[in-house]
């Protein structure tokens, strides 16, 4: 299995990208093979990563995607834990007990000294908390951030200096933009008078406008003008400082200099001293759904709980598509000379599968099956779901966009010429318990190329020959057609309650390995 | 204003600056961007990371752009970008492609509603709100001037050289490589690393001593020794390279095309009126002017120039003082606050291009095209 490794069988999904199968999705209801690429990524749930606690969308856009609780080390962005180190506190004074908790990290290590100076008080210990970074021992004490009395929820966030003249600011332009709009609108409205059927003045002049539009309710007919807000723009200035001296004869401590990865890490304010740099809040994670674009029916659906790694709707092509897996090359590469491969076809469904080897798109008429299913399924399910206003509005709108995206060709990279296998054969249903099975099949009539059948899975031999012209060294990417029954069992149609057959297709491409000197 | 606050609070639209280094990204209305990271790929085929505007065919570059959103969307946004709203900072003199196939992957791959166009220079203005100033941006690839007067960029002033940060990058590695170290070392990150921690710019004095080459050459800074931590070893970055490496862009030359010389030329560009108000207010952006002492020199230079440089004294009249304004925030999301704010007005309604719209046609307006300029055409 290559795991690790990129895998030398990559399928063409129905959008022309080449991928591994781990990597596809298969859409039950189009059918089609469908890859990251070509589905519609959408936000399930956020979470923390690190307590693993679901925040719901509206707070979490409240909070700006950061967990309430958790920091991440403002110096290598690894989590930041709470730890906890005991004050002695002297009960008498209220001032001292402040000062101290506020005091700086030698607190824990040295009692105080007005503690020891009155003997009588009972020293108690008093719990405090500070932030600890256990990668590159960073805490907030070496910052001077001031030891909280609870573990979370207390940490000061660093406010942007800013902010206040980044409101007026907003409200100045936003005041500028509703003007400009107010003014246009006046200009259009009078620029074309409305035609009355019956034209009268007192809606127009006169004292009495007023007075009948409050009778009868009406609002005001001018309304007032909204006044731009006056800003005081920036200031320019002549004095722009200076170099500081001592930068021609001090020596740099890089220590005390933030990186610029640290810097980005607090936008805000972008410290260069490692002084000025705050405890940051962890970034949310997303649990993502998948939708196809063609049929916008889920493709991937999370179950909703953070610590879940399960799925409520898993449509990966493993479970759906056969897997062809390389087993070996017969004879070492050489450009010009017949050779044949291993490959193992598995199948993953419940149901046999017929399978053809074709080193061309299979004729059409049997194409037309899947698209005919294709349609019914969609009609059936434009009838079945939704409210004649959801369809009008939305399903078409958004169908119209989705299936703009589009589709390329499939980048033809074989170099190879494969000999097609002159008859099908049968891939039978997967069955876990047959796994285990002791009992040798009784030996049946199977083509010549069938070398080996255990359950559900066939490894067959078959011959290619690299093209006579290819280089030593190269890489030789043999591609063909695989045609393979499937059985549909969704049925949204209610009529329909057997499942439906396609011989459906998918062209993959197989690298065998590199070309040899030919000697 | 329940228009504004509805639009807001549900789904605020989203600020991209695509830059060639960093990518600022965020929320309209949000005082600095939530995220800035590098503007870089990483290839799902290969696992190799590749940076976004590096490409040969097109069909590349739109993969590496949907495939840099959905990192920004799904990663750090944590939006679904389906029916948002959208504001992209742009260089006006970007590259078409580039905007053509930003535009189609947030349209046709990724379902937007609609997207504004702002021009950086312009945009970035508005964080000050002054109408007129001469903007200076200082970004990784280039370094661009643009002086806006009553709102209205110049275009015909506009000014642009090749020194921005990658210059720089170069520089650093053509000294430390002078000084014998092993070229391997010195990746991209680690130079960016060093210019960002060691290096300043130095003053005019100092920096005419050095270019003079005469006897009393001032005492270089103290060097630092630079840890590289991937290759355990450690690189000595010698004091006259932390002074020195900024003045690629102070150089005389005879092109006359240093930063300073650049500057003036482009408000000579402007008609007589606008040059005094011009001068008067320059504005820093981009990430390569944060550097210490930038600002000083610059003006020292200015300064210099329009006193003992025969070309500019006879074209400048009066006792000119050459001021600049500070950024809020820093400098190098200043085109993304402007965005930002732009994002938080009505606009966003007004002047977005519209799903419907690029659909009909898919092309995106442009000023330089002269389809979308005729009056008789709108």
């Amino acid at each position: 299995m290559s795991f690790m490794q990129p895998s030398p069988v990559k399928y063409a999904c129905s959008c022309g990208i080449l991928n591994p199968i781990n990597k596809l999705f298969f859409c039950r209801h189009c059918p089609k093979l469908r890859c990251g690429f070509c589905v519609c990524h959408e936000i399930e749930s956020h979470f923390c990563s690190n307590c693993l606690e679901n925040i719901p969308s509206s707070e979490a856009r409240h909070k700006k995607n950061c967990c309430a609780n958790c920091f991440d080390c403002p110096c290598c962005q690894h989590t930041l834990s709470a730890r906890a180190a005991n004050v002695p506190v002297v009960r008498k004074t209220e001032e001292i007990k402040d000062g101290e908790s506020k005091e700086s990290p030698s607190g824990a290590a040295t009692p105080p000294a007005p503690g020891s100076s009155k003997p009588s008080a009972i020293p108690t210990t008093k719990k405090i908390y500070y932030l600890s970074c256990l990668s590159c021992r960073w805490t907030t004490r070496d910052v001077g951030i001031p030891d909280q009395g609870v573990a979370s929820g207390t940490w000061p966030d660093n406010e942007c200096l800013y902010q206040a003249r980044f409101n007026t600011l907003v409200d100045y332009y936003q005041s500028i933009v509703l003007q400009e709009k107010q003014e246009k609108m006046e200009f259009l409205r009078r620029k074309a008078p409305k035609q009355h059927k019956f034209p009268s003045l007192t809606d127009r002049t006169g004292l009495t406008v007023s007075l009948i539009r409050r009778q009868i309710g009406w609002h005001e007919k001018s309304i007032p003008k909204t006044k731009a807000i006056s800003i005081t723009p920036a200031e320019v200035t002549a004095d722009v400082g200076g170099l500081p001296e001592d930068i021609f004869t001090e020596p740099l401590n890089l220590r005390n200099i933030t990186t610029i990865a640290q810097r980005h890490g607090q936008p805000g304010d972008q410290p260069t001293a490692v002084s000025n740099l705050y405890p940051q809040r962890r970034s949310l994670w997303i649990k993502r759904s998948l939708r196809c674009r063609q049929c916008e029916h889920n493709l991937i659906k999370p179950e909703y709980h953070p610590t879940s790694i399960k799925y409520r709707i898993q449509l990966f092509a493993s479970y759906h598509v056969p897997e062809v897996l390389m087993v070996r090359c017969e004879q070492p590469l050489q450009p010009g000379k017949s050779n044949a491969i291993l490959l193992k076809f598995s199948n993953p469904t419940m149901y046999d599968m017929t399978i053809r080897i074709l080193s061309a798109l299979p004729p059409e008429e049997e194409l037309i099956t899947s698209e005919a299913f294709q349609k019914a399924c969609k009609m059936n399910e434009e009838a079945v779901t939704s409210s004649p206003l959801v369809r009008a509005i939305g399903l078409t709108l958004s169908r119209q966009n989705s299936t703009r995206e589009v589709k390329r060709e499939v980048e033809d990279v074989s170099n190879a010429e494969i000999v097609p296998l002159e008859s099908e054969f049968v891939l039978s249903q997967r069955d876990d318990s047959k796994e285990f099975d002791e009992d040798v099949q009784l030996p049946t009539e199977e083509p010549k190329f069938i070398v080996w059948r255990k359950g559900n899975k066939v490894l067959i031999r078959l011959q290619f020959t690299p093209a006579a012209d290819l280089p030593a060294n190269t890489d030789v990417v043999m591609g063909f057609f695989m045609q393979y029954t499937y059985v549909n069992t969704v049925s949204n149609a209610s009529e329909k309650k057997e499942p439906t057959t396609n011989a459906l297709h998918s062209r993959i491409f197989i690298n065998a390995g590199a070309t040899e000197k030919a000697d | 204003m329940p228009i504004y606050e509805s639009v807001m609070q549900d789904k605020p639209p989203i600020v991209l600056d695509i830059g060639n280094a960093y990518t600022k990204l965020g929320f309209a209305g949000e005082a600095y961007p939530r995220k800035i990271m590098p503007t870089e790929v990483v290839l799902t085929t290969t696992g190799k990371t590749k940076r976004l505007f590096d490409y040969e065919r097109k069909e590349e570059l739109y993969d590496q752009i949907v495939d840099f959103l959905q990192t920004i969307f799904f990663k750090h946004l944590l939006v679904s970008p389906k029916e948002r709203k959208f504001v992209v900072v742009e260089n006006i003199f970007g590259q078409t492609v580039v905007r053509e196939t930003l535009a189609r992957a947030l349209f046709v791959h990724f379902d937007v509603s609609s997207v504004l166009f702002v021009p950086a220079h312009l945009i970035a203005l508005s964080t000050l709100a002054v109408a007129t100033a001469v903007v200076v941006d200082i970004g990784y690839s280039e370094t661009s001037i643009m002086p806006v007067f009553s709102g209205v960029q110049i275009m015909s002033a506009f000014k642009d050289q090749s020194y921005g940060g990658s210059a720089i990058h170069a520089e650093i590695k053509r000294q430390l490589l002078e000084t014998g170290v092993k070229e391997s070392l010195l990746t991209e990150s680690v130079l960016e690393d060093i210019k960002v921690r060691t290096c300043f710019v130095t003053t005019m004095e100092r920096a005419h001593c050095r270019s003079q080459g005469d006897e009393n050459q001032p005492t270089p800074p103290p060097s630092v020794d630079y840890i590289i931590c991937d290759n355990d070893t450690m690189v000595q970055v010698p004091g006259a390279l932390r002074e020195t490496v900024y003045e690629i862009m102070f150089e005389p030359n005879n092109e006359r095309d240093s930063l300073p010389h650049l500057i003036l030329r482009s408000i000579l560009e402007c008609t007589l009126d606008a040059r005094k108000p011009l001068v008067e207010s320059i504005f820093l952006i981009g990430g390569g002017s944060m550097v210490q002492g930038m600002l000083p020199r610059l003006q020292q230079e200015l300064q210099h120039l329009l006193k003992n440089d025969p070309y500019y004294a006879e074209r400048f009249h009066g006792n000119l003082q050459f001021k600049f304004f500070n950024s809020i925030g820093k400098q190098n999301f200043t085109a993304w606050l402007g965005g930002a704010l732009c994002g938080a007005t009505d606009l966003i309604q007004t002047r977005s291009l519209g799903k419907e719209t690029y659909l009909k046609n898919e092309h995106v307006p442009d000023w330089s095209n002269l389809c979308d300029n005729r009056h008789a055409g709108s």
